[in-house]
């Protein structure tokens, strides 16, 4: 990390000054040397590690983590920068311009501001863009998916080609009404209109950014509108760009967490995170998390992994693809809910098979009762699924009865040893205590916690127990009053 | 519903005991090709009902030259496991239903996806 003084460098797009970063010099640009840069990576909060063991195996090097939550840090050499694309766990890429470990803001928020203007002329800008520009390729090589349309509000602008978002870095809100009601592929137009506007942009002529400033921390003297506000007017000054809120080519991030403050150029888009859905339900997870918690169980080959509360399928969808050697049931009692789930199955499908690929995926879809599954006894390796929150879907008072039984029924399906489950959910409370009441059956071996939708939600990593179902006093009894006796019973034996 | 998930799948209506394997009375089947993988196949099968597979593809017209009973050595065996992959993950019932065995109670199987869903007194 540097500090704030960075070396000269005159104004004007071509002629950034010298970067900080390794090897390269200002004239490389097109002629494909390679340059190492550091890469950053918001990830859905608690999955940091599982990202970081993502990168490590899939890039072959070192992540960092970041304090700032959801976010991780990683080398990478230009000629590899294609596999960052590759990457499931993360939500978003982008290629740091410049990290400050501990910025020293000035008193006064009027100095702190006319310095951030400052900052803007003098950054390491040249790798940065180069790391842009070659990204920029990926994209229309690949015809990139944009995901589903609108999924969040953009907030509103204050200023020309800034945006702002006061709070820490926060989860993206799942799917909205509005969404909901998008029956039909929305992606294939979202594709065409992108690359529309990135061809039209003449490249060295008309370049349209916006400033995205995220800002952390009680002891800031300004707001990251203001924030985003200065720096953004400095950089349009700086590079004689135009600034505009919805298209634009180059999207400048300043990432402010206390003291950290991170510069740096997106490479992605912010709807990529629902990658796999084209049709949505009101709770659909993101893919990244749906990964973060299928490597969590780590499937094997030919392991039957059943999702008994499906909803559109994300989680199944995601394993048949990512997870490929294992077989997925997807099942859910809400009939809309398992055709969303088809309709997204066959969607990608359909895409695969465009592109000349063997397009079947190893999943099925069921309707079914999950507290009555029609499934033979200890048949399946693994279950993985997100279960009702009390406050999008369901109640409170309905997960009090739901979670004892369809734990008992999952712990029916599961293979004794050998098996395990996956389980999301926001109702924290009252899955621990029906927990607590099945040491019998599931055992807890490690929690990952969550923020969904802004939710915090916890990820419960259970171990089937080699006990056999219908001969521990919990499945043999359900009624507490009933449970009550027979440990009585039993215990009076001892 | 391919012929994996219906290995699975057992009749769960009130008071049966005999619920497995569900009969298949297909009108609709299809087929959809799924990449080979031969480790998936060979540790599949001891998770199979290997008798119930073969009546499934029987019922199907898909039974082909499948074995009544495993034959020994079958993890080496490629041109048997390509079979059983067919069979497993490639042949599905895209509308028809599946009768439980002991009470006859039928569940119909549209666009592909059984429905399970029993209504209150028979669960």
């Amino acid at each position: 990390m540097s500090s704030q003084e960075d070396g000269a460098a005159e104004p004007g797009p071509d002629t950034v000054g010298p970067s900080s970063s390794s090897s390269s010099t200002d004239n490389d640009a097109t002629t494909g040397d390679i340059i190492s840069v550091t890469i950053g990576a918001t990830v859905p909060t608690g999955f940091e590690h599982t990202a970081a063991e993502e990168v490590k195996e899939k890039i072959g090097v070192d992540a960092r983590i970041s304090k700032d939550r959801g976010r991780i840090y990683f080398p990478i050499t230009t000629d590899k920068l294609f596999q960052v694309h590759l990457l499931r766990s993360v939500d978003n890429l982008f290629v740091v311009v410049e990290e400050y470990d501990n910025y020293q803001f000035k008193e006064s928020k009027e100095e702190t501001l006319m310095e951030l203007q400052e900052l803007a002329s003098k950054l390491p800008w040249t790798n940065a863009l180069e790391v842009w520009k070659l990204n920029r390729t990926f994209k229309k090589k690949k015809g990139y998916r944009k995901g589903g349309n609108g999924t969040k509000g953009k907030p509103k602008s204050e200023a020309a080609g800034a945006t702002v978002a006061d709070t820490e870095q926060q989860e993206l809100p799942q799917a909205t009404s509005t969404v909901e009601n998008q029956t039909e592929e929305s992606v294939p137009e979202a594709e065409s209109d992108t690359q529309d506007s990135v061809e039209a942009a003449p490249r060295a002529i008309l370049i349209k950014f916006r400033v995205t400033c995220n800002r952390a921390g009680d002891k800031h003297s300004f707001s990251s509108n203001e924030a985003a506000r200065d720096f953004g007017g400095a950089v349009q000054e700086f590079f004689q760009w135009k600034a505009d809120m919805t298209k634009f080519d180059i999207e400048v991030l300043l990432n402010i967490h206390n003291v950290e403050v991170v510069i740096g150029i997106a490479l992605t888009e912010e709807s990529l995170h629902r990658r796999n859905i084209s049709h949505f339900g009101p709770t659909t997870l993101r893919s990244t998390l749906c990964y973060g918690m299928l490597r969590l169980c780590k499937p094997q080959p030919s392991d039957i992994i059943l999702d008994p509360m499906c909803g559109t399928g994300a989680i199944p969808l995601e394993g048949a693809i990512e997870f490929n050697s294992s077989f997925y049931i997807a099942g859910d009692n809400y009939d809309m809910a398992v055709n969303r789930t088809v309709n997204n199955i066959c969607h990608i499908q359909k895409r695969r098979a465009d592109k000349g690929s063997i397009s079947g995926l190893p999943i099925d879809t069921v309707r079914w009762d999950l507290c009555s599954l029609p499934m033979r006894t200890s048949s399946v390796d693994i279950i993985i699924t997100d279960m009702p929150f009390g406050k999008r879907m369901g109640s409170r008072k309905k997960n009090w009865d739901l979670y004892p039984s369809c734990l008992r029924e999952m712990a029916r399906v599961c293979r004794p040893g050998s098996g395990k489950a996956v389980l999301l959910t926001q109702d924290k409370k009252c899955f621990s205590k029906a927990i607590s009441r099945m040491g019998g059956l599931w055992r807890k071996l490690h929690t990952v916690w969550v923020n969904v939708g802004g939710l915090h939600a916890g990820v419960y990593l259970l171990k089937r127990t080699e006990a056999v179902f219908g001969q521990t006093p919990e499945d043999v009894y359900e009624s507490r009053e009933e449970l009550w006796f027979m440990y009585c019973f039993y215990f009076s034996f001892c | 519903m391919k012929l994996l998930t219906h290995n699975m799948l057992t009749s769960h209506v009130k008071g049966v005991t005999k619920g497995y394997p569900l009969l298949i009375k297909a009108t609709e089947v299809k087929m959809n090709e799924v990449e080979f993988n031969p480790q998936f196949v060979s540790r599949m099968i001891p998770k199979l009902e290997w008798s119930a597979l073969v009546q499934a593809a029987d019922e199907l017209g898909q039974r082909q030259d499948l074995p009544g009973e495993l034959v020994p050595d079958y993890e080496k065996n490629e041109d048997f496991l390509k079979k059983v992959h067919r069979l497993l993950l490639e042949v599905e019932v895209i509308e028809g239903c599946l009768q439980c065995p002991e009470s006859g109670r039928e569940f119909p199987i549209s666009r592909g996806i059984p429905n399970m869903l029993l209504s209150e007194d028979e669960a």
